[in-house]
């Protein structure tokens, strides 16, 4: 049992937080020290926001214990925790969009003369705070005409003016150019410097050893080491963030034939700010994977595929004839299925029957004169259901009681009642439990070994790897890379996927 | 063996929880059954035909534009224009009958009349993306402008001896009025559960943007549920004008509070999705036991009035409380 140091700020012992089945943090021990930035990186899903957010007091522990400042406590809120001066910098953020900077920045906290907010007073607080910290924002613009950059920065301030001496920063700077970046780094140093403590989540890697004083890698929800950011390189994070071996999980690849048709061509499509001139293939019985960082354009491209998102210019053709791409409707109709991102927000009826949920975009077929015949229904849901292995009482169950791998089932049985010619699947094995993801990806290689075209879009890097006969890697909303799915290593796709990131900070 | 017995039998928690779910599911009906024994055994009036029947008689309006109203709910679409509709449309229904003598084309107009506001509902709602209840109230106010306008602000009465046979004709001893919220009702109910409108009204409700993804036409199921419900409002105007053999150009909403209380004390979630025209039903007739109940027994209308808030609240807390439970 790790012992309380006099300048430990944070202490955890055998923290672990559970979601379902999925242990996002698993039996954790880690100590920050006072006025440090303590980077804590891994791959997407290794468990370091989790574990930010847990010292943040938005999720409470399900076993552990949490000590601040030498005091064993339970936080189960943020407010909470922002009375033992510990706060966050949430990915989304949390401010008031049509309030101005100063207006948010003392939101709750505004200085009063009787029921009159006190203005002069709250500007002069203003002045003294942007004083004490060098963080420069106009006090009157509203906040939603701010960039992402300058909204951090009021987060920032905010945390400041309610005297927070620790923050949680998750991935602050995936959103920023690479100048912003720098800027806040600095401002990250100016905090631990002023005695702050800093607790930097991230996976870019150049950026963590920049700033940080020491650095924990987690994998799968346990820490692999922590560290003093002076004796980490690139290279030895992302061996501690990977450290496994792949093949066992995967089924074996089959090659698409050397005469497999082309299903979908994407020709040079672009949405202004979002992703550009973006080309690509997947033929029949091929995998294509779209490999990046979150935030690199990967979804919002095979959703302009599929029709749900508008695109600016360029062009989609199916089986070689151009599709018109207005709606998921026109997409569907062109031999295209999706298994959207968001399985409860963009995929499922949850308060519906299973039933209904895989019948959907197929009802068609059941249908007589508009009245949907139940018996056809039941026979083709039941047999689709039964390929994806999806376990459930009964198909008249509502798809919320479903673990999260069923309820991914039954998304996918959709497509298995009249097969697409092409399959998108976004994120496939999201928040699903292992069984569930060794089932899923199975049934992807299956699929696409009987001939059907699959573009995959995945942050998990492993997954990409052991699926996928090509890997297409973008960044910043464009395509820069292509690898072989056969003998690319993880390294080679995150050197790829952080490029731009490594040579724009070393030239910073 | 076949797999579907190799999935694992739910236990003791799944049997339990299937067990509340279907006593939850079915609440209103086991209520509404309670309510017609205690009556029956409480007072002498109430198990008789002719106090049965005209419950039905008084009831069939509502239930004409209760049902498709039910069906614009589970969409996802609150219609306040129910009320205007009822108010406004028979005006033009009788403007229509005394210049032509039709009382057919009066009935066509009405029910053309009030699709078309439903057309303009839904494209507001859908098309403007003008939050439903706040579209509609807008509309309601310039429907109810509109039945001044065409009535001349008076009381409009039929030239015919027909119109007032729209609603009052017996038939097999129940009148028109009844024959025609049964055939509503059941048509409504037929297509809601049947047929594939009926699904994609259900998708639409219970996730728009998943719906979209799998295919459905948003926006296309939007404005037709709103279209049907402003039809049925339409006729539901109608068929009460023909009952009172005439029709007066007001502001009241007092009709779409009946409407809305079927709906939501039958079960249908206002937030959209889930629900059922039977559902409505139910609740109609709960609430019109319950007040034929409370005149029974005398009792005080001012209390009527705090006892059926009470059960309309009662309804909704279920409804957002079943609706608060984890999701797993």
């Amino acid at each position: 049992m790790p012992t309380i140091a006099l300048d430990d700020h944070v202490l955890l012992e055998g923290v672990t937080k559970q979601f379902g089945s999925t242990r996002a943090v698993d039996s954790v021990d880690l100590a920050v020290k006072r006025g440090e930035v303590h980077a804590l990186i891994g791959e997407n899903g290794a468990g370091k926001s989790t574990l930010g957010k847990v010292i943040a007091g938005v999720h409470e522990p399900d076993a552990g214990s949490l000590h601040i400042s030498g005091e064993q406590v339970r936080l189960r809120s943020p407010r909470q925790a922002l009375e033992r001066r510990v706060t966050m910098v949430a990915q989304e953020l949390s401010l008031v969009p049509a309030l101005s900077v100063i207006e948010n920045v003392f939101l709750g906290i505004e200085s009063s003369r009787g029921p009159m907010v006190d203005n002069a007073d709250l500007r002069e607080r203003f002045r003294q705070l942007v004083a004490g910290s060098g963080i420069v924002v106009d006090a009157n613009r509203r906040v939603d005409s701010l960039s992402v950059a300058d909204q951090q920065k009021v987060e920032i301030l905010r945390a400041l003016a309610r005297d927070a001496e620790l923050i949680v920063m998750d991935e602050p700077t995936a959103r920023l150019t690479a100048e912003e970046a720098s800027t806040l780094l600095k401002i990250m140093r100016d905090l631990s410097e002023s005695g702050r403590t800093v607790i930097f989540v991230s996976h870019f890697l150049e950026q963590v050893l920049e700033i940080a004083d020491r650095i924990t890698t987690m994998r799968d929800g346990r820490i692999v080491r922590t560290s003093e950011a002076e004796s980490e390189t690139a290279g030895s994070l992302v061996e501690a963030m990977i450290g496994r071996s792949l093949e066992a999980n995967f089924p074996p690849k089959v090659a698409p034939s050397a005469s497999a048709d082309t299903v979908l061509e994407v020709s040079g499509i672009s949405r202004s700010g979002v992703f550009h001139e973006v080309s690509l293939k997947v033929r029949a019985g091929e995998v294509v994977a779209l490999a990046g960082l979150v935030g690199s354009g990967r979804t919002e491209v095979v959703r302009a595929v599929f029709g749900a998102d508008p695109i600016d210019t360029g062009e989609v053709s199916m089986d070689g004839s151009p599709v018109e791409l207005r709606t998921p409707r026109s997409a569907i109709a062109s031999g295209m299925g999706m298994i959207p991102e968001s399985r409860s927000d963009q995929g499922l009826m949850l308060r519906r029957p299973v039933r209904e949920n895989a019948s959907l975009p197929r009802l068609g077929l059941f249908t007589r004169l508009g009245f949907v015949n139940r018996r056809s229904e039941d026979h083709k849901v039941e047999s689709a259901t039964g390929e994806v292995d999806l376990r459930a009482a009964s198909l008249e169950m509502l798809v919320e009681s479903l673990s999260g791998g069923n309820q991914q089932k039954a998304l996918f049985s959709r497509w298995m009642i009249d097969r697409p010619r092409l399959l998108i699947a976004d994120e496939p094995t999201r928040g699903v439990d292992v069984g569930a993801k060794r089932a899923i990806y199975e049934l992807l290689a299956g699929l696409a070994a009987d001939g059907m075209a699959v573009l995959l879009v995945s942050s998990e890097i492993e997954e990409v790897l052991g699926l996928a006969h090509r890997i297409l890697v973008m960044r910043g909303g464009r395509l820069v890379g292509e690898l072989d799915g056969t003998d690319a290593t993880e390294a080679d796709v995150l050197e790829v996927a952080f490029g731009a990131e490594i040579k724009e900070s070393a030239g910073v | 063996m076949s797999e579907v017995e190799a999935v694992p039998a739910p236990g003791k928690g799944g049997a339990v929880a299937r067990l509340s779910g279907r006593l939850k599911g079915y609440g209103i009906v086991w209520v509404t059954i309670a309510l017609f024994i205690l009556l029956t055994i409480t007072t002498d009036p109430f198990l008789t035909e002719a106090n049965l029947r005209n419950i039905l008689d008084q009831q069939a309006t509502l239930l004409i534009a209760a049902s498709l109203a039910t069906v614009a709910m589970i969409a996802g679409g609150f219609d306040i224009s129910v009320s205007a509709v009822y108010v406004a449309v028979p005006l033009l229904a009788l403007q229509v009958e005394n210049a032509t003598e039709s009382v057919l084309l009066a009935v066509l107009v009405g029910v053309l009349a009030g699709l078309l506001i439903g057309v303009g509902n839904g494209l507001v709602v859908a098309v403007l993306k003008v939050n439903s209840f706040i579209g509609t109230l807008a509309t309601s106010f310039m429907i109810f402008g509109a039945g001044y306008l065409i009535s001349d602000r008076s009381i409009l009465r039929p030239e015919t001896d027909t119109f007032r046979k729209i609603a009052r004709t017996r038939w097999f001893s129940l009148t028109t009025a009844t024959w025609i919220a049964l055939a509503v009702v059941v048509v409504t109910w037929l297509v809601l559960s049947r047929t594939r409108f009926g699904r994609h009204v259900y998708a639409t409700g219970g996730n728009p943007e998943a719906a979209r993804l799998a295919g459905v036409r948003v926006t296309g199921v939007t404005i037709a549920v709103f279209a049907f419900t402003g039809a049925a409002a339409g006729l539901a105007g109608v068929v009460s004008a023909s009952r009172s053999v005439s029709a007066m150009p007001s502001d009241d909403f007092s009709f779409l509070f009946g409407v809305i209380s079927a709906i939501v004390v039958g079960g249908t979630s206002i937030a959209g999705g889930e629900g059922g025209v039977w559902r409505t039903v139910f609740g109609a007739f709960f609430i019109a036991f319950m007040i034929n109940g409370f005149n029974l027994h005398q009792v005080d209308p001012i209390w009527q009035r705090v006892i059926q808030g009470a059960v309309i609240l009662a309804a909704v807390g279920i409804d957002a409380w079943a609706r608060r439970r984890p999701t797993g």
